[in-house]
């Protein structure tokens, strides 16, 4: 026996290699992710990824700054515009904001603040068939910790995993392993948001709440990373079996990730 | 393969992937780099070679994703190995059916990721990742491994990166 697995090693080996991975994937699903080598990888991938991407911008800084200038006038016009647009509705929001505080101070809440942000600009997008992620241009210098949310003012693109001094990497929420407390912003049914890599899924919706093609998906705010109210996703279908107690519920995100330039890290 | 190569690989795959490749998307889907890289190995080098390179690059690639560890590691490492049986018997760098066995290596690989993804994580969208991003993929990656081969075979780069012959006993 022992001489068959001598004269045929290279074959044992790469066999015993094989195995060896199968089971690291099995322990894993018990216990989670392990974190081996994150660190250094992340800071060794960001510092190149950084490199990389610096020609690129420049090049489009290049060509949206000086090149592309001829509509400029008339974007110039409907910015305006829509600035003052947005005043008058600021204005009406500073009111409905100083009445809501107004009354939760008079109803004994707690006082809302909205929290402290950081932009970052996207440096490299990891699309595999497994997990998607982003990496980032801002880490733990600039304040910014694991599991905080990172959206873009459409909605929520996911959390920060990891965080190194000028680099963070971002767990979408489209990934596998990403999970999100929504509402649907309609009627306040609550349900897990769970990611399925080209849509989501939501999750443990009682058989007979109201979902409806077209619901807009709302963060609820319970699972203590994305502040409430923030656009999550779209409700795209919804299947209904008799033999289960939920309903199949699946969701588009609100942001198309491929697009995604810049985020907004919101800092705890 | 000269392990300074590798040291290279290793360390350009994921900013390479994650930022190059991205300005090469057409319509969300990116080439995959590694596998035309462990399957040009493949070719060049013994299977064992291949797939041990490939359980590597794969591994790196997941310590920098959202991923299980193990999960690319596993399926390239077999990419890499059928590679090198297949460089061995039948392929010649400079081969244009490279091109479809390069698309059936990566459509190989794309389901074999999507049935461990069913296994580990839950139910999955099959047949739509199926037509939607695999196929598509594949094709890519079969476009892109040609013109890395060509590349290979034109700028002689196959004497510099051979260490050992291909019929060396496996």
């Amino acid at each position: 026996m022992l001489g068959f697995i001598a004269k045929h090693k290279k074959f044992f080996s790469l066999l015993l290699l094989f195995a060896l991975l199968f089971w690291l994937l099995t322990v894993q699903v018990k216990s989670g992710r392990f974190l081996f080598m994150e660190r250094p990888v992340l800071a060794v991938s960001g510092l190149i990824e950084r490199i990389i991407v610096a020609p690129f911008h420049f090049v489009e800084y290049v060509i949206n700054g000086y090149l592309f200038l001829v509509h400029t006038e008339k974007e110039n016009g409907r910015l305006k515009e829509e600035v003052d647009r947005l005043k008058i509705e600021n204005a009406v929001s500073n009111e409905l904001i100083i009445e809501n505080q107004r009354l939760r101070e008079l109803l004994g809440f707690r006082t809302l603040h909205p929290p402290a942000s950081v932009m970052a600009q996207v440096i490299g997008k990891d699309s595999s068939l497994s997990s998607r992620t982003l990496t980032i241009n801002k880490g733990s210098t600039d304040g910014i910790e694991k599991d905080m949310a990172v959206i873009t003012p459409s909605g929520v693109i996911g959390r920060i995993q990891t965080a190194i001094p000028g680099t963070a990497k971002v767990i979408l929420l489209s990934d596998p392993g990403s999970t999100i407390a929504v509402r649907v912003q309609r009627n306040r049914e609550e349900g897990l948001l769970e990611g399925k890599l080209d849509h989501c899924a939501l999750k443990y919706v009682s058989y007979y709440a109201d979902i409806q093609e077209g619901d807009l998906l709302v963060t609820s705010g319970l699972d203590g990373i994305y502040p409430k109210g923030i656009p999550v996703a779209t409700v795209v279908k919804v299947t209904k079996h008799e033999a289960t107690a939920f309903q199949h519920v699946v969701a588009h995100p609100v942001v198309r990730f491929s697009r995604v330039e810049e985020a907004l890290v919101l800092l705890k | 393969m000269k392990s300074g190569v590798y040291l290279i690989v290793f360390l350009l795959i994921i900013p390479v992937q994650a930022s190059l490749m991205d300005h090469l998307s057409v319509g969300g889907i990116k080439p995959d780099l590694a596998m035309s890289i462990i399957y040009a190995v493949g070719l060049l080098a013994s299977p064992a070679e291949a797939a041990v390179a490939g359980m590597g690059l794969g591994l790196v690639q997941d310590i920098g994703s959202a991923g299980l560890l193990g999960f690319t590691g596993f399926t390239l490492g077999l990419v890499g190995l059928l590679a090198g049986l297949l460089g061995r018997q039948v392929l010649n760098i400079a081969s244009p059916s490279n091109f479809i066995f390069l698309f059936s290596f990566s459509l190989a690989q794309g389901v074999l990721t999507a049935l461990l993804v069913q296994l580990f994580y839950g139910s999955m969208p099959f047949f739509s990742t199926f037509f939607s991003r695999m196929v598509p993929q594949a094709l890519y990656a079969g476009i892109l491994g040609v013109i890395l081969l060509r590349l290979i075979n034109r700028r002689n780069v196959l004497g510099l990166l051979r260490r050992r012959s291909r019929n060396k006993e496996f």
